[in-house]
C-alpha cells in the first residue's frame, strides 16, 4: 500500500437491538417473517397514530452507552428528520439529532499488542426504516423493519487505518453481543456499518474530500473496501484530479467501491422537535438497573481465564464462542480443573455441537453432571478416549456420568497392580517387540503399548501404563 | 413583515418535496409560503416560561411502554390499501436504479 497520503476513517454503525416489540409500536420485533406480516397503524404511520416509547430500548441504549464508556443524557428528546422517501410514510424518522442518549466514550482495540482509544462522538436511538427491495423497475416495500429500534453510533474522525477500522468493528460487535443489546448479524442487517475515509499528506494539512461508503456487508469488507478507497484517491490526487463529496458502495464482485451519489447538500432534512413524545428523563435508577444486567464482559473474561491457567489462545477462542464461555463462567466459584474443563468445552464438545448443529443449552449437560465429568478426566480415571466414547451419553441422556461410565464397561484400570498383570501378558506373547526394543528400536515400545491399550480396550490411564512398560522392559 | 420566498427557495422546497411546479405555481408559492412564515413567525412573540424550552404544549414526561407484544395487523389488510402490490409487497415505483439501497 501506499504512503504517500495519510487516511482519516470515521465510522457509523446502525445496530438493531434486541426487544420483543418495536421501538414507538407494540408490534413484534423480528427477522425472517413473511413480508407485511409484523406491522401495525403506527408502523404504517396511518394518520392519528401515535408513538409510545419502549421501555427496554431505553435500558439497552443505557446498557451499550455504559460500555461505549460513554456519558449518558439526563434529559433527552427525539427530532423528526424528514425526508419524502417510500421507504418511511410518515415522511421523517424519528431520530435523536439534539440531544443523543450517549456522548463522549470510547473503544479501547489492541494494536499489535498497543492499546489505542478510538473515540465515540455520539451513539442515538432511532427507527428503522421499511426494507425496500428494488427489482424489474419496481420497489418493493416491507414494513416489518419499519420501526425496530436502532441505535447508531458515529466515531471520531480518528482511525487512522483501515485495519484500525476494522479492529474497532470488532471489538465492537464483541461489546454489544455480549451485553444482549443486540445479536450483530452483519449478515442479517442488525448489524450495518457505514464508513468515511479523506486523504490529507500531512496531519497539519487541513481533511481531504470526505468519501463515504455505505452499507458494507461485513466487518472484513470494511477494511477491504476502505483500501480501495485509499488506492482510489491516490490515484486521482496523484494525478490532480477533483473530486467532489460523494456517497459510495462496495461491490464485492467487482471488488471495489462504486458511486452511488454525489452528495446532496446538509440541512435538508429540516430537523425539529418531535413534539408527539415529550421528555425523557433517565434516572439514576434506571442506570443503576441497566448496568446491573451488563454481564462480565470479553476482555475481563479472558484475563480471567489466563488466571485460571487457560492458554490465551484457548482464552481467546472461548470468549469466540459466548455460551461456552458463559457456561464455563457459571463455573469460576467451583474448585475444577479449568484446563481440563476449557480443553473439553473447546475439543470434543465443540465438535459435537458443531456437528449436530446444536446449541449446548439443547443437550442435557448441567453444570453437575459437567463437574463430575471434569473431575474423572482430571483425576485420569477416565481417559480423553473414554470422553470421545460416552460423549453422546453425556450430552443426549439424563444418566449421571458415573452410571454412564458403567453402563459403558469402561473399567477404570488405574492401579499399579492390575496394569502390571497386563504388561507381564504382553510382554510373554511379544518376546520378538521385546528383542526389538533390547535392539534399539524405539518403535517397538509404541507397539507393545498399542498392545496395553487394545487389551484393556483403552480404558488404562496410557501415562501411568507407558511408564511401568518402561520400568518393566529395563527390568528385564 | 411580509416575506416573499426567492424562486430559487420555492424550487429547492418542491424539490424535497419531490413534486413538480410551474413557472406560473412558482410565483404564487413565493407569496403563499412567504405569507405561512410570517404567520408561523408570530410564535417568537410568545414568552417562554422559566427559560425552558418546551418540545410540545404540556410539561409532563414520556411515560414508557412496557416491552410486550400487542395485536398486529393481518398483512392482507396492510396491502389492501396500497394501489400496488405484489404478493405481500407494496409495490411503488422505482426510486433508484436496482444496484442502490437506502438504509436509515
Amino acid at each position: 500500500m501506499n504512503n504517500n497520503y495519510i487516511p482519516t476513517i470515521g465510522i457509523e454503525v446502525h445496530v438493531e437491538l434486541k426487544t420483543n416489540t418495536k421501538i414507538f409500536s407494540n408490534s413484534k420485533n423480528g427477522y425472517g417473517q413473511m413480508a407485511n406480516s409484523l406491522t401495525n397503524v403506527v408502523d404504517l404511520g396511518y394518520p392519528g397514530t401515535l408513538p409510545t416509547l419502549n421501555e427496554k430500548v431505553i435500558e439497552l441504549a443505557i446498557k451499550a452507552a455504559t460500555v461505549l464508556n460513554c456519558k449518558i443524557r439526563r434529559q433527552m428528546h427525539f427530532d423528526r428528520k424528514n425526508y419524502f422517501y417510500p421507504d418511511n410514510p410518515k415522511n421523517y424518522q424519528i431520530t435523536q439529532a439534539e440531544t443523543p442518549i450517549g456522548y463522549d466514550g470510547y473503544v479501547e482495540i489492541d494494536l499489535d499488542g498497543e492499546k489505542k482509544k478510538i473515540y465515540i462522538e455520539e451513539m442515538h436511538i432511532e427507527e428503522d426504516t421499511c426494507k425496500s427491495t428494488h427489482k424489474s423497475g419496481k420497489t418493493y416495500l416491507d414494513f416489518n423493519r419499519a420501526g425496530v429500534p436502532l441505535i447508531e453510533i458515529v466515531t471520531k474522525p480518528c482511525i487512522s487505518s483501515p485495519l484500525e477500522a476494522k479492529l474497532y468493528l470488532e471489538k465492537l460487535k464483541e461489546l454489544l453481543f455480549y451485553t444482549d443489546v443486540s445479536d450483530c448479524k452483519m449478515e442479517e442487517g442488525s448489524m450495518r456499518a457505514d464508513a468515511n475515509i479523506s486523504l490529507r499528506k500531512n496531519e497539519s494539512d487541513p481533511l481531504g474530500t470526505k468519501v463515504e461508503i455505505k452499507n458494507i456487508g461485513s466487518i472484513s469488507n470494511v477494511k477491504l473496501s476502505l483500501e480501495k478507497e485509499w488506492e482510489r484517491q491516490t490515484k486521482m490526487l496523484d494525478n490532480n484530479e477533483y473530486f467532489k463529496e460523494q456517497t459510495r458502495r462496495f461491490d464485492d464482485k467487482k471488488n471495489d467501491t462504486v458511486l452511488m451519489r454525489v452528495k446532496e447538500t446538509g440541512n435538508d432534512y429540516r430537523y425539529f422537535p418531535e413534539p408527539d413524545i415529550p421528555f425523557v428523563y433517565i434516572t439514576d435508577e434506571m442506570i443503576e438497573n441497566a448496568k446491573k444486567k451488563i454481564p462480565m464482559l470479553p476482555d475481563e473474561r479472558k484475563k480471567v481465564y489466563i488466571e485460571k491457567n487457560i492458554p490465551e489462545v484457548n482464552a481467546k477462542k472461548l470468549v469466540e464462542h459466548r455460551e461456552l464461555s458463559d457456561f464455563l463462567n457459571s463455573l469460576l466459584d467451583k474448585n475444577v480443573d479449568f484446563v481440563v474443563a476449557c480443553n473439553l468445552l473447546l475439543g470434543d464438545i465443540s465438535a459435537y455441537l458443531n456437528k449436530e448443529e446444536k446449541k449446548l443449552s439443547e443437550t442435557t449437560l448441567t453444570k453437575e453432571k459437567f463437574i463430575e465429568l471434569v473431575n474423572k478426566v482430571s483425576s485420569k480415571e477416565i481417559s480423553s478416549k473414554n470422553v470421545k466414547d460416552i460423549l453422546k451419553d453425556v450430552l443426549e441422556t439424563e444418566l449421571s456420568i458415573k452410571e454412564i461410565i458403567s453402563k459403558s464397561g469402561i473399567k477404570n484400570i488405574s492401579d499399579d497392580e492390575t496394569i502390571n498383570k497386563i504388561i507381564d501378558k504382553i510382554i510373554e506373547n511379544n518376546q520378538e517387540s521385546v528383542k526389538d526394543y533390547k535392539d534399539g528400536k524405539d518403535r517397538a515400545i509404541k507397539y507393545l503399548m498399542g498392545q496395553v491399550m487394545k487389551e484393556t480396550k483403552g480404558s488404562v490411564n496410557p501415562e501411568k501404563a507407558m511408564n511401568l512398560l518402561k520400568v518393566k522392559l529395563q527390568s528385564i | 413583515m411580509k416575506k416573499v420566498l426567492t424562486k430559487e427557495e420555492v424550487l429547492h422546497v418542491a424539490d424535497l418535496a419531490r413534486i413538480e411546479v410551474s413557472d406560473s405555481e412558482v410565483e404564487k408559492y413565493q407569496e403563499e409560503l412567504g405569507k405561512l412564515l410570517s404567520d408561523v413567525e408570530q410564535i417568537n412573540m410568545v414568552e417562554n416560561y422559566d427559560d425552558e424550552r418546551l418540545i410540545a404544549p404540556w410539561t409532563e414526561e414520556t411515560k414508557l411502554r412496557e416491552d410486550s407484544e400487542g395485536t398486529m395487523l393481518n398483512p392482507k389488510e396492510v396491502i389492501e390499501n396500497a394501489p400496488r402490490r405484489a404478493g405481500n409487497y407494496i409495490a411503488v415505483p422505482v426510486v433508484i436504479s436496482e444496484n442502490e439501497s437506502e438504509g436509515a
